[in-house]
């Protein structure tokens, strides 16, 4: 396996872990918990993926998107500075977070609505919470938003790696 | 788990299957292989034949997420991966999963996941908790217990409440060996049916009129000029029907179908009319697919469903669109005479009667003319509107059961909407079915199961596939009985451990003397009712045992079992078959052949067998003419695949032919071979007295139902965290002001109350909802929202009102730990 995808397994491994420790512990007895022995967390960028500068952080006003690619030329993302501070999101008040667009439904892009503050796919109608790690809100997509992890270099946003597996891919770097 | 999943290899093993979960049935393919023996991005060199060193495309491609994917061990011990994909081919889902079908793969059982709660073996409680025992001795003593109870009090102490599905819970095998076992073998009329109290169907009206519960195919939505939607939530629950065939005729790309099938007829993009008092997200979708001008919300207040459909029907009356032709032809004309006299009070002036259903509804009077055009008005001179009318749980256990669904079968005949292409009277379904059972032997209404249980009526319970301590009516009062009728039974088990079964019986028996009740619960996974169960029976489930069932276009397939259950569970018409062999041996040592020969038949020596046995018992008559499945065997279903053929089938030149739609000859099942009319009293019969002392006394409509990501009891979600994350408790909806008032936040721990009992919950503040009106995630093993529901129910048919529950609510704290992750953003936003 590669490094990438270890890199992908854990970072799942360690959302879903969370999400079985605390989410039925308290009201399930008996439900054994997930063992999964502290996998390399944070955001320290492997060598399989490449670090993208995505954009300088004196320009990101809030409500401020830009899109890119990331990790290759067919993974169109979407970076977001929000009105609140997001789940895993970097800079001063964690508002910053980034995300691949191709819903992980049928792979159609989704896109960005301020107002509600979601993602939503036009297909199926699949909305995301960028806030929440992207989260599946509503839909028929059976993963969360592939999550472009984000770091800061000086006046920097840069792209460091992906947390998901992207649409259409088996594999995030093909 | 591994979340790059791995892709098959040319040589994985293919299995056909069918989704276990929700009523449409949506087809899938499997793919196993051994561990170590992955296929490769090439296209020579993996199962699909497709190029992976490229990423696939949007909608076309065959992309397997994460979810898609497990690994799984069998018997022997082999380890292997599984992936699950929806089926291209298959004319129902062409394609497309659901969030509940995409994590099909994640609820095979592993002993390295979640799913390992499994139950892997019976277990017997002996005062100390549930131990392991083998199958011989469980369904040994089981069977002396039953035997003794039968002999005593009579086969109607023998209480049973079952599962009555397709897919996932039941399926055609199984379901006839529950029925073989209690009705032609015990013979008790004590049944009950998983979600309420008796043995019954959930639409008698609909029976009654001649029609049966699934008329139309799935293609009609396609074909409809309008789509009738009352008291249901297709985007959320019926999904792959709602996204495949009814959006494709509210956004026009069906046009081209309509016009081939409706040659010279005018025809135009669908519209569609929900009758729901939460703006839902299928009202958002279909409004955002058809255009705002297109769909019609009628947010009722609840249970005034059928005052609205009675006040449409009048209008069809009064502006003489109805179908005469049609029911002169096809209809007991003297039931109509008395239907729009009572039911439609045509001897009331119209504007006296609308201006009744305008207050009761809360609809406005230009809504209701708008709904009846969009039904009824004819689309050119003599040229008919084909309207399809679907409905589901909002109406089957709103107000008044019997008469709910009498109004819209009456608003479907009215207009002659059955039997023809674009048309329908249907249910819209919850689970798929496999209603394949010898006749209940008691007679209608049927008797109420949790009644005889709560007075003690019931000596041994046994509840399969189910669970009620979370999902029936009043089930705080359930559970209680569970727990203090269980007592005296454990004693006596406690006391004669380590003897001979036959010496324990007397204690027994003496437990049951005083009170007790003997509780079997046979299940996959734990839950809160087998907790409570003195024997507990480890059964199979999809995809470790072959098993056929419908959907709700009757379409029959074979869901192949392709690994095996784990530990020792068993099928559950197995366990049947074991318990109905002891018994056999035990009555011939009593010398008793008679009732040994109830027990005779059950020598099935796979799922097949079981199949065939019920194919040749079960004809498909005029009481259940929907099932009949003449000529079919698993070999011709495996030629079929995904498309599998629509019951009932009949043989011409010995091929079995299906049907595709229900009624198209004309023919319904009443004496006469036409169809009835209902007449109801008056057009809305107001709320029952207990319903009525609830909702005068408390704030708050606790209406309650499903969600998208979740499925039933979340038996298997509650494992699986991409699901149990999204609601780690049962979520409420109320409007913003109301929870604003109450000093309530989202997430905000919550407690709903009233005389019936208590439920947590965490509130979910949403604009879906009315001021007034709440709605509650139901059978959330955290919550069950059954506690709040009164014993009510409509003595027509003994179905319970469970969306007539009123409640206080109040704030008990912030978001639990588990809950701050979670995401409370709008629920019903498309665009
Ligand atoms: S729509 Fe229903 S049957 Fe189809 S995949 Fe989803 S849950 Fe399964
Ligand atoms: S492709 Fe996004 S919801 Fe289906």
């Amino acid at each position: 396996m590669s490094n990438e995808s270890k890199r992908t397994r854990h970072a799942l491994n360690r959302r879903d872990f969370l999400k079985v420790s605390s989410g039925c512990m308290a009201g399930v007895a008996g439900v054994p918990m997930l063992s999964v022995s502290s996998p390399a967390l944070g955001a320290t960028p492997t060598s399989a993926y490449p670090v993208m500068e995505v954009a300088r952080l004196s320009e990101l006003k809030p409500g401020t998107t830009i899109p890119f690619a990331y990790p290759g030329p067919s993974s169109p993302a979407l970076l977001m500075r929000l009105p609140e501070a997001a789940r895993d999101g970097v800079g001063k008040d964690s508002t910053i977070v980034a995300f691949s667009i191709l819903c992980t439904h049928k792979g159609c892009p989704v896109s960005y609505k301020a107002e509600q503050g979601m993602l939503i796919c036009p297909c199926h109608w699949s909305t995301f919470d960028p806030a929440k790690g992207g989260d599946l809100i509503i839909g028929q997509a059976s993963s969360s938003l592939p999550r472009i992890e984000l770091r800061i270099e000086g006046d920097k946003v840069q792209a460091v790696g992906v947390e998901g597996l992207i649409y259409g891919h088996h594999t995030n770097i093909l | 788990m591994r979340n790059t999943p791995p892709l098959p290899p040319v040589k994985a093993r293919r299995y056909t299957t069918v989704c276990q979960f929700c009523v449409v049935g949506c087809g899938y393919k499997v793919y196993k292989w051994p561990q170590g023996r992955d296929g490769g991005p090439k296209a020579a060199n993996n199962a699909f034949g497709l190029d992976f060193t490229r990423p696939q495309p949007p909608m076309a491609g065959e992309w397997i997420a994460p979810n898609m994917h497990t690994q799984v061990v069998d018997r022997d011990g082999s380890r292997h991966n599984v992936v699950i994909v929806p089926d291209r081919a298959c004319v129902v889902n062409k394609g497309l999963s659901s969030v509940r079908g995409a994590g099909l793969a994640q609820t095979l059982y592993s002993p390295e996941r979640a799913t390992r709660a499994r139950l892997t073996q019976p277990l017997l409680d002996q005062g100390d908790g549930q131990k392991p025992v083998g199958w011989d001795e469980a369904s040994d003593l089981g069977a002396r217990v039953l035997k003794a109870i039968i002999d005593r009090w009579g086969p109607d102490a023998v209480g049973m409440k079952f599962f009555d599905h397709g897919g996932g819970g039941g399926g055609f095998e199984n379901n006839w060996a529950v029925g073989r076992f209690f009705f032609t073998g015990v013979g008790t009329r004590t049944a009950s049916i998983h979600n309420r109290p008796a043995y019954n169907s959930e639409v008698h009206a609909a029976g009654d009129a001649g029609l049966v519960p699934l008329t139309n195919s799935y293609l009609d939505a396609q074909l409809a000029d309008t789509i009738l939607v009352v008291g249901a939530n297709p985007y959320e629950t019926q999904t792959n029907y709602f996204l495949e065939h009814m959006v494709p005729n509210l956004n026009g790309t069906s046009m081209g179908l309509k016009q081939a099938t409706f040659d010279g007829e005018p025809v135009d993009r669908g519209r569609m009319i929900i009758v729901d008092p939460r703006r839902t997200m299928t009202v958002a979708t279909a409004e955002t697919a058809a255009g705002r001008d297109r769909v019609l919300h009628l947010q009722i207040e609840p249970g005034t469903d059928i005052a609205l459909l009675n006040a449409i029907g009048r209008l069809v009356l009064e502006y003489r669109w109805h179908d005469v032709a049609f029911m002169r032809e096809r209809t007991e004309w003297q039931t109509f005479e008395a239907f729009q006299r009572s039911t439609l009070a045509v001897d009331r002036p119209l504007e006296q009667m609308l201006e009744d259903a305008v207050r009761v509804t809360g609809v406005t009077r230009e809504q209701i003319e708008t709904a009846a055009r969009w039904i009824a008005e004819p689309k050119a001179p003599g040229i008919r509107r084909r309207t399809l009318l679907h409905y589901e749980k909002g109406l089957i256990w709103g107000l008044k059961n019997y008469q709910n669904i009498a109004a819209i079968v009456g608003l479907g005949l009215l207009t002659g909407n059955v039997g023809k292409p674009g048309t329908g009277i249907s249910r819209l379904g919850g689970h798929q079915e496999a209603y394949v059972r010898p006749p209940y032997p008691g007679r209608r209404p049927a008797l109420n199961v949790d009644e005889a249980v709560r007075r003690g009526e019931v000596k041994a319970f046994w509840v399969g596939g189910c669970n009620p301590v979370l999902t029936t009516l009043r089930a705080e009062a359930l559970e209680q009985s569970l727990v203090e009728r269980g007592e005296p039974v454990r004693r006596a088990l406690a006391a004669t451990r380590g003897r001979p079964a036959g010496q324990r019986i007397p204690a027994i028996v003496d437990a049951l003397k005083a009170g007790g009740m003997f509780l079997i619960a046979q299940d996959i996974y734990p839950t809160a009712t087998t907790r409570h169960a003195h024997l507990v029976l480890s059964a199979a489930q999809w995809g470790e045992m072959n098993l056929t069932s419908i959907n709700g276009e009757r379409r029959l397939r074979l869901y192949e079992r392709f690994m095996d259950p784990p530990g020792e569970a068993i099928p559950d018409w197995a366990i049947m078959a074991r318990f109905a062999h002891r018994l056999r041996e035990l009555y011939l040592q009593d010398r008793n052949p008679l009732a040994a020969n109830r027990f005779l038949d059950f020598d099935w020596k796979s799922d097949e067998d079981v199949f065939i046995d019920a194919r040749y018992q079960f004809k498909g008559t005029n009481t259940d003419p929907m099932e009949g499945y003449a000529g079919i065997t698993y070999d011709l279903l495996r030629k079929l695949g995904t498309d599998g053929i629509q019951t009932p089938t009949r043989l011409v030149n010995r091929i079995p032919v299906g049907t595709v739609r229900m009624h198209e000859d004309g023919h319904f099942y009443t004496s006469t071979g036409k169809a009835r009319f209902i007449p109801a009293p008056r057009p809305w019969p107001g709320y029952a007295a207990k319903v009525e002392s609830q909702r005068k006394r408390y704030r708050f409509w606790i209406n309650n139902g499903r969600v998208n990501h979740l499925w039933q009891t979340l038996y298997h979600h509650r494992y699986l965290p991409f699901y149990q994350g999204r609601y780690p408790m049962p979520c409420l909806e109320m409007h913003p002001e109301d929870a604003t008032e109450l000093g309530i936040g989202p997430g905000d721990r919550v407690e709903i109350s009233n005389d019936m009992g208590k439920v947590e919950a965490m509130a979910y503040p949403s604009d879906a909802v009315k001021r007034g009106h709440t709605f509650l995630l139901f059978g959330q093993p955290r919550g069950a929202a059954g506690n709040l529901v009164p014993d009510h129910v409509d003595p027509k048919t003994t179905i319970p009102s469970y969306k007539q529950a009123w409640a206080d609510v109040k704030r008990l704290g912030p978001p639990p730990e588990d809950v701050k992750g979670v995401s409370f953003r709008p629920r019903n936003v498309a665009s």
